[in-house]
């Protein structure tokens, strides 16, 4: 059914690449370590939401959007989602309980992911701007965190993984605002700019 | 000629847009409030006030906290007021960061009058804290959510900044004048007042992020202390965003000088390749030379206090020597009519000027090892904030008040201006000489009691800083009377 509400070519590659990550060998692979877990897994599973939104009817999008005013909605569902699965004793639960593994699954394309796609676009140049900043300072927080945390904050990995987690979160920050800087210093047109601005 | 310009330029306000107005209104009474508390400072230093010394460091932290605020306040509204004559700006965020900063002051004023917070402006790890008793957690994470709130109003602010620029110019590299600095100077730069502002939407949206990072960091480690901070990173974070923000008050404020002043000699003030050279040094320097508020931290890597000195040094040049020549080559033999407004610019341009000179001394490694804990310190930013930024802001205001336009004969100033301007030039400059004089004789900042041989340099301090309030006063009353003028139609 879910396949069903999205059309196009690319349909049947999402569905495919969303079973893979769930298959045993490569999900056990991604929860390994909290690095990948944390930094490729949930990501590439909001990322799938993203993808899927692309594909959906335009009527489902137009009858969503309704529903969306400003995009403040759909992002503070997704911002509630993602505060959900920062929280180290989610994945735990995740790693532990089948029924909550599922509920990531599920939750991260359909409560971060699209939403996200749905809202990004539609939120104001300024609200989007307010995002990637609170974006980086947490990241930075949240390396900090992870890194200075006196006591193995999640039961499944060691206390060498969290520290390693919260360097790649600085990492991160520092990638995410070179390339925010690169976007904005070099940029577009004017004209295409003043679109994307509106 | 100077009609013709100022037409010319002047599309986006007929009229002086009230929250502009509301900001400058609200920067004045505080920095009179502000005032009064660093008089009482200086007297209590000097041996004329018995003050507690708890109260004196409650006193010290709403002092520096408020005038970091409001010095960030007026010059934000001098950006705005000119950028927006060339860029379409919101003036709901315009609004948003003046609520947001009223709710961080009612919070900062909460956690130093009822919690008794008192671990400076700088709230540096680990003293908030660890206060030995004299506050809480709670007046401690007051204050830090109050800085919090304030900076979220002006993130807001700068992030609207940015979506007008990269509306009108596409990208920030543009705006900054690439393509004329890189390339064919093709006449077509964008004023200065916009690379101006794209400068420090820049280095404040970088230092605001950076500073909200360590000012949570600092509340998690407030309520669950097993969480530490490292304290030399702490002190790099707070110093990157502290340094960084009072900075670009500066870097606002003078837009006052770039679009005033040539209102005033009829010489537009061009985006030549030199000013725009400068002003994209002072990007990359501006945020790179700040290891020099860390030139005592021993742990500190070498080079980056190496660093720290060398760029001090260069980064006082760019931006300051093309203001300066600029504003002296744009004034002289113009047949300039002379006025509170252009008189208070001018005069910033020198107190921006001469400040550097006492800061570049400081930020030499062998002689901050001596003088960084003395009242060199605050000679040096009183120096650049006071005589600088200070009549920026109030020139800006003088020159609202004459209906921001130079040749109206309606608004023109009366005598009391004309000895609020000396008292304030000539107490301005003996203030700051009690701070360097003092800091030379070795006289060590923050602290509530002196010795005896440092009473001479605090108690002409304040009688000097009873002189400034008293003109300040004369400044902040004349433009509050004269809200009406400054409201009219401007172009």
């Amino acid at each position: 059914m879910v396949v069903n509400l999205l059309p196009g070519p690319g349909r049947w590659q999402l569905l495919a690449v969303y079973l893979l990550l769930a298959t045993p060998p490569l999900r056990d692979w991604l929860e390994a370590g909290m690095v990948m877990h944390m930094l490729v897994q949930l990501p590439l599973l909001a990322g799938l939401g993203v993808l899927a939104v692309r594909r959906l009817p335009a009527r489902l999008r137009n009858r969503l959007d309704r529903c969306n005013a400003a995009g403040v909605p759909l992002t503070l569902l997704a911002l509630f989602a993602i505060a959900f699965w920062m929280l180290p004793r989610s994945l735990d639960a995740a790693l532990n309980q089948p029924a909550m593994e599922l509920a990531k699954f599920v939750s991260l394309p359909l409560l971060v992911g699209a939403p996200l796609a749905l809202s990004w676009r539609r939120l104001p140049a300024v609200g989007r701007g307010f995002l990637w900043s609170n974006l980086l300072s947490m990241l930075v927080v949240l390396g900090w965190l992870y890194s200075a945390a006196p006591v193995r904050v999640c039961t499944n990995y060691l206390v060498d993984q969290q520290q390693l987690l919260g360097r790649g979160l600085l990492l991160l920050a520092l990638g995410l605002a070179l390339w925010l800087a690169g976007q904005v210093l070099f940029g577009d047109s004017p004209r295409r700019a003043a679109q994307a601005t509106g | 000629m100077t009609d013709t310009y100022v037409t010319t330029n002047m599309t986006a306000h007929d009229r002086t847009p009230i929250p502009v107005l509301a900001c400058l209104a609200t920067a004045g009474a505080v920095v009179l409030l502000m005032m009064v508390f660093g008089l009482l400072l200086r007297l209590a230093q000097g041996g004329m006030l018995d003050l507690a010394p708890d109260t004196f460091y409650e006193l010290l932290t709403l002092h520096g906290a408020g005038m970091v605020g409001i010095a960030a306040l007026g010059s934000v509204a001098v950006m705005w007021y000119f950028l927006g004559q060339y860029v379409r700006l919101s003036g709901a965020v315009f609004v948003a960061n003046l609520v947001l900063f009223l709710v961080g002051v009612v919070m900062i004023l909460a956690s130093v009058l009822f919690g008794g917070f008192a671990g400076a402006w700088t709230f540096l790890y680990p003293l908030p804290a660890q206060p030995m008793g004299v506050w809480s957690a709670h007046a401690a994470a007051l204050f830090v959510g109050g800085l919090l709130v304030i900076g979220t109003g002006f993130l807001l602010l700068y992030l609207d900044v940015a979506r007008a620029i990269l509306g009108r110019y596409g990208s920030l590299g543009r705006a900054l004048g690439w393509p004329q600095l890189f390339g064919h100077d093709d006449g077509r730069a964008p004023p200065v007042a916009v690379v101006a502002s794209t400068m420090v939407l820049i280095i404040n949206t970088i230092g605001i992020t950076t500073g909200a990072a360590i000012l949570v960091m600092t509340l998690v480690n407030l309520y669950v202390p097993a969480f530490g901070i490292d304290p030399l990173l702490a002190k790099n974070m707070t110093y990157f965003f502290g340094h960084v923000f009072i900075n670009a008050t500066i870097y606002m404020a003078v837009i006052a000088v770039y679009e005033i002043l040539p209102r005033y000699t009829g010489r537009p003030w061009k985006s030549s390749k030199v000013v725009l050279a400068a002003w994209n040094a002072s990007v990359i320097m501006v945020m790179t030379n700040y290891p020099h508020h860390l030139l005592m931290d021993f742990a500190m890597p070498e080079w980056a206090l190496v660093a720290g000195q060398v760029i001090s040094y260069a980064s006082g040049l760019p931006v300051l020597v093309v203001t300066v020549i600029g504003a002296l080559t744009n004034v002289h033999r113009s047949g300039m009519r002379w006025d509170l407004a252009s008189g208070l610019l001018l005069l910033s341009v020198f107190g921006w000027g001469a400040g550097v000179i006492p800061a570049i001394i400081d930020a030499t490694v062998v002689i901050n090892q001596v003088m960084h804990n003395t009242l060199w310190v605050p000679g040096h930013f009183h120096t650049y904030l006071l005589l600088g930024m200070l009549p920026m802001v109030l020139g800006f205001m003088y020159f609202l008040a004459r209906g921001g336009r130079p040749t109206d004969a309606a608004g023109a100033e009366r005598g009391i201006d004309r000895i609020g301007f000396w008292v304030f030039a000539v107490a301005g400059l003996g203030f700051v000489l009690a701070f360097l004089a003092g800091g030379r004789a070795g006289a060590p900042r923050r602290y509530a009691e002196h010795l005896a041989q440092w009473l001479p340099y605090d108690r002409a301090g304040a009688l000097f800083a009873a002189l400034v309030l008293a003109a300040t006063l004369v400044f902040v009353a004349r433009f509050l009377l004269r809200l009406g003028s400054a409201r009219g139609r401007v172009a």
